[in-house]
């Protein structure tokens, strides 16, 4: 029957079922949101994490066309539910994202829950927060011979070059 | 080279007679009309001011209308779809030439049929709704003749239509009046030998702020439910408040702030509308 088709086929739907229906869904990932805001990085379960980033990256989009915009007000005073977080987000977040046009947040996975469910955890980061980076960055060990080396025929190279310019 | 010469003078000069008789014949016409028209009473009236048509002004100020069916629906298909579909709408539209409508006009549509005398038909009609898009865009007209509804849904790119009119170029509180099926019929009527009444393609679009009287419930929908978002009908004639506010229980307020609904087309309408402009100029 074509009225139930449609409903029971679900390519291209793009939005996950949580909860308990469409506004239990909207009401979760507003809270995950307002938690992301004021703290700048959550660990969430994996699909929870997903959906937020997509919502999380619209929201300062918003922000992005400043707190006078009437449309941008009403979303964020609808995102964050703690009214304290609206000017953090149009005066903090959004000169942060000024020169960046897409990707604003970053999921990692984390190992899953202790809990008897095990289920998959991820961690949100609206990117330039102040704590050590997720993925830590890779230090080159200088004291290996092949750095040594190259330190000193770049030395080498640095005065020759200060001797044939004075010549 | 004296002959040539000559040639060129004789039709210089017949260039220059018709040109003379051509004037001599407006200027006859103007007086003649002014002979005609009635005479004002003796109150001085100024003369009227020169109208200057300024051509170079007219594109500018024209209506900016980009018909719906070219604006890509949000799908994972690629552009380049799109673009070739737009590529043979614009050469249908240089054939014939489809004017701008919106929901609320009433059209009247000539098309090719074998089975009626003549080889073509005509229907007259209001167009409650737009749908569709790319070259299978359709239109549907609802007229009432001999008292009985009749709606018919006509593809805009089709190569049976021959000629579509607008008689009456104004629109309505709604994007789709499927709801005149459950209002009085008067409301649906259209005159099929209704005069094309003149409108102008640089004003605003007039909007008819009419609100629809509807019949007796049960109707083919519940249009008093928000997902429908209805303006134009007279609600509180057929319902009571108690039952709108029942209505109200189907509105779902957190969808104006979900952001995964919204799709903004106003950079891609630019794009495509100055496309299809230069396209149409060629």
């Amino acid at each position: 029957m074509r009225l139930t088709l449609q409903m029971l086929i679900s390519h291209g739907r793009v939005a996950r079922k949580m909860g308990l229906g469409p506004q239990s869904r909207l009401d979760m990932l507003r809270n995950i949101l307002t938690g992301l805001v004021r703290h700048e990085r959550i660990e969430t379960t994996a699909a929870r994490a997903d959906e937020v980033r997509f919502y999380a990256e619209k929201l300062v989009d918003y922000a992005k066309k400043g707190d006078t915009d009437e449309k941008a007000m009403k979303m964020a005073s609808f995102w964050l539910t703690e009214k304290d977080l609206v000017p953090k987000l149009f005066k903090v977040l959004a000169p942060r994202f000024e020169t960046q046009s897409n990707g604003y947040t970053r999921m990692a996975r984390i190992p899953n829950r202790e809990n008897l469910d095990r289920a998959k955890m991820a961690v949100v980061e609206y990117k330039g927060n102040p704590f050590p980076p997720l993925y830590p960055v890779k230090k080159e060990n200088e004291l290996t011979l092949l750095n040594q080396l190259l330190k000193g025929y770049r030395e080498e190279r640095a005065q020759e070059l200060s001797t044939t310019s004075t010549i | 080279m004296a002959a040539c010469a000559k040639g060129l003078d004789k039709c210089m000069f017949s260039l220059r007679l018709l040109r003379n008789l051509r004037l001599q014949n407006e200027r006859f016409i103007s007086t003649s009309l002014g002979r005609l028209a009635p005479k004002e009473p003796s109150k001085f009236t100024p003369p009227p001011k020169p109208v200057v048509i300024d051509k170079t002004q007219t594109v500018a100020s024209l209506r900016k209308f980009l018909s719906p069916e070219f604006i890509p629906p949000r799908q994972r298909t690629d552009p380049f779809k799109f673009a070739i579909e737009r590529k043979d709408m614009i050469r249908r539209r240089k054939v014939l030439n489809i004017p701008e409508f919106y929901a609320g006009c009433i059209l009247a549509v000539t098309m090719a049929d074998p089975n009626a005398s003549g080889k073509i038909n005509r229907f007259v009609g209001i167009c409650i709704q737009r749908g569709g898009k790319g070259l299978g865009a359709t239109f549907v007209l609802r007229n009432i003749i001999d008292n009985q509804g009749v709606e018919i849904c006509y593809e805009l790119y089709s190569p049976r239509v021959q000629k579509i009119d607008v008689l009456k170029f104004e629109k309505r509180l709604d994007d789709n009046l499927m709801y005149l099926r459950d209002a009085l019929t008067e409301y649906s009527t259209v005159d099929p030998d209704m005069k094309p009444v003149p409108y102008s393609s640089t004003d605003e679009v007039p909007v008819n702020k009419m609100k629809v009287r509807m019949r007796p419930k049960p109707w083919s929908k519940r249009w008093e439910r928000p997902k429908f978002n209805i303006q134009g009908i007279r609600f509180d004639l057929s319902l009571t408040p108690e039952k709108m506010e029942h209505a109200q229980k189907w509105a779902q307020p957190w969808r104006e702030y979900d952001m995964l609904k919204e799709y903004e087309t106003s950079k891609l309408e630019e794009e495509i509308l100055s496309e299809v402009q230069l396209e149409m100029s060629k």
